[in-house]
């Protein structure tokens, strides 16, 4: 998962270590409440761990994820409870003997015995859902699959811990009731409304063990309706190119977005689906468009894909906002495909916009730098981003460049860039990230120097060819083309 | 190496970047240059053969210079920021 934190060194050791000397200060979970906001692509898990201290000067509490968990967990972020600074975040990584994944959270106060603390753990699941049944004919309605395990586990005792599951619409066709449980005396699940509750289980000792799991964890599947389509994006490829001469921020995307909904039975009727777009009734796993929010202050936005130029689009700019502040306005534009998206289809497109670079770079005199931000995506709520790279294009003759992204990406590389009027090429700066989701809207940062020379280094290039002509004229003329001397 | 929040501060902080050419005037920039260029582009296919040629390469250079930035200003008027 692209994490905003970095993973320590002492990585390596943790692999040897016991459970036990890594849950270094000794806490006590005095309650646990998971809460978990079904969607589509992505799933919002929230738990709230209630934490009390058995030790003096107790800051480093440590959370588990299963195995499973893991693979799906694309974002993780954690507070205390009522405020919004994140807490430092560290990774263990995979803890051979109990078959976790180990984080530690840092408190930002140390507490002694018996202080208490509430930490809220955020983090968003992608791909853990899937559509069930498979398939669906056009008509037909959708409904989703999740698993998930039924304790939350912990390497502290747990007094007393719940799972709250809230479903996007009270139609849940079926959930798992656990039988066999031990932690309880009453009905282990109540569902009210949209959301089913499990729990609460008492008496929970250190769970983070392989052999609690065998023994006592249990499985639990919801399946339910979802009335949206379940869009994926697998492939995104965004490239923002850097112009000095036209004082010109261009950025360009290239998506491939896929409908992860339920497979199309049968064949494709325009008849039907245009009866459903009459009377209202569409399908939930259709995408007849997609709605996006695209920055202020932007023009020229093209949209097309391989047949050519799309013109069923609506935009409706708002005038730039200055650079460095909050993004409160969008621009807003609703693309239509060329097709509705059906389950199991896909659709590749390229949308782009130019703007004006004042709103994304800023000069620092000082040092002679220039620093440039540019957002990692365009955020859509809701949908998964699968394989992403973005390349920054900084102007000709670039040099001392320094990138700092948000979230660490998978890969980090310059290379070179030629394009148009270019004689030696320009830097450009490409960063790779996997499993992005609607809480990844960050911005990279990009510094760099360009010296005065550089800029001429294209008028030059043209005068250079012209001049090459020039030449060629001069020595048209000096050249004698007559059949016979006079 | 700074970091990430220092990083994100400098750049809220700094003056926004603006252009040595204000970019509302590439597009008459460009026709001027240009203009420049075909006149003495023409100027010079009307110049005599000389032994030195002195005048044909001024006329050349100062043509290829003026042509030089009045495409770059063109480039960037039509839309292809380069």
């Amino acid at each position: 998962m692209p994490r905003h934190w970095r993973a320590p060194l002492s990585l390596l050791l943790s692999a040897f270590l016991p459970l036990c000397t890594l849950a270094a200060n000794s806490f006590e979970n005095t309650a646990i409440v998971r809460t978990v906001e079904l969607g589509g692509a992505l799933v919002h898990v929230t738990t709230t761990y209630a934490v009390k201290a058995l030790e003096d000067g107790s800051s480093v509490y440590t959370i588990a994820l299963g195995e499973r968990e893991h693979a799906h967990t694309a974002w993780l972020e954690a507070k205390l409870k009522g405020q919004t600074e994140r807490l430092p975040l560290e990774d263990f990584g995979y803890h051979r003997d109990s078959g976790f994944y180990l984080y530690t959270i840092e408190l930002p106060k140390a507490l002694n015995v018996n202080q208490t603390s509430n930490l809220v753990i955020e983090t968003v699941q992608t791909h853990a859902t899937y559509p069930w049944p498979e398939e669906a004919a056009q008509k037909d309605p959708q409904s989703l699959k999740y698993h998930s395990e039924l304790l939350v586990l912990s390497p502290y005792k747990t007094a007393v811990q719940r799972t709250k599951i809230r479903s996007p619409s009270p139609q849940v066709h079926s959930y798992t009731t656990p039988e066999d449980v031990e932690f309880t005396t009453d009905a282990v699940v109540t569902k009210a409304g949209a959301t089913i509750t499990y729990g609460p289980f008492y008496d929970i000792p250190p769970s983070a063990i392989q052999d609690f799991v065998d023994k006592k964890q249990k499985e639990i599947v919801i399946h339910y309706a979802f009335d949206y389509p379940v869009l994926e994006i697998t492939e995104l490829r965004r490239t923002a190119e850097i112009s000095h001469w036209g004082a010109n921020l261009n950025i360009q995307d290239n998506i491939n977005l896929h409908n992860a909904g339920p497979r199309l039975k049968g064949h494709f009727s325009r008849l039907e689906h245009q009866s459903q777009a009459y009377f209202g009734k569409a399908a939930p796993h259709v995408l007849p468009s997609l709605q996006l929010h695209l920055p202020a202050g932007i023009h020229d936005v093209y949209y097309y894909d391989l047949v050519g130029n799309v013109s069923t689009s609506h935009l409706r700019t708002t005038p730039s906002t200055p650079k460095g502040t909050e993004a409160n306005r969008f621009s807003f534009l609703e693309l239509r495909p060329r097709y509705p998206l059906l389950g199991g289809w896909n659709y590749s497109f390229t949308l782009g916009w130019d703007s004006s670079l004042s709103d994304y770079a800023g000069f620092d005199s000082k040092t002679g730098k220039y620093v440039v931000g540019v957002p990692i995506m365009t955020v859509i709520p809701s949908v998964v981003v699968d394989d992403a790279e973005v390349a920054i294009i900084l102007p000709e003759g670039a040099t001392d460049v320094d990138y700092y992204a948000p979230y660490p990406a998978l890969s980090e590389s310059i290379s070179t860039h030629i394009t148009y009027l270019d004689t030696i090429g320009r830097p450009k700066v490409t960063l790779k990230y996997q499993q992005l989701t609607d809480k990844h809207g960050g911005v990279i940062y990009v510094t760099y120097k360009v010296p005065f020379t550089a800029h001429l280094r294209k008028p030059v290039a043209v005068a250079t060819a012209f001049i090459g002509f020039f030449a060629l004229a001069f020595a048209v003329k000096r050249v004698d083309i007559r059949l016979r001397r006079k | 190496m700074a970091d990430y929040q220092s990083i994100q501060s400098l750049h809220k902080s700094t003056p926004a970047f603006s252009p040595t050419i204000p970019t509302f005037l590439l597009p008459y920039l460009a026709f001027l240059l240009l203009a420049a260029t075909f006149a003495l582009a023409f100027y010079f296919s009307t110049l005599p053969k000389e032994k030195i040629p002195a005048r044909e390469l001024a006329v050349a250079s100062t043509a290829s210079l003026l042509g030089g930035f009045g495409v770059v200003a063109l480039f960037c008027s039509v839309g292809v920021y380069v």
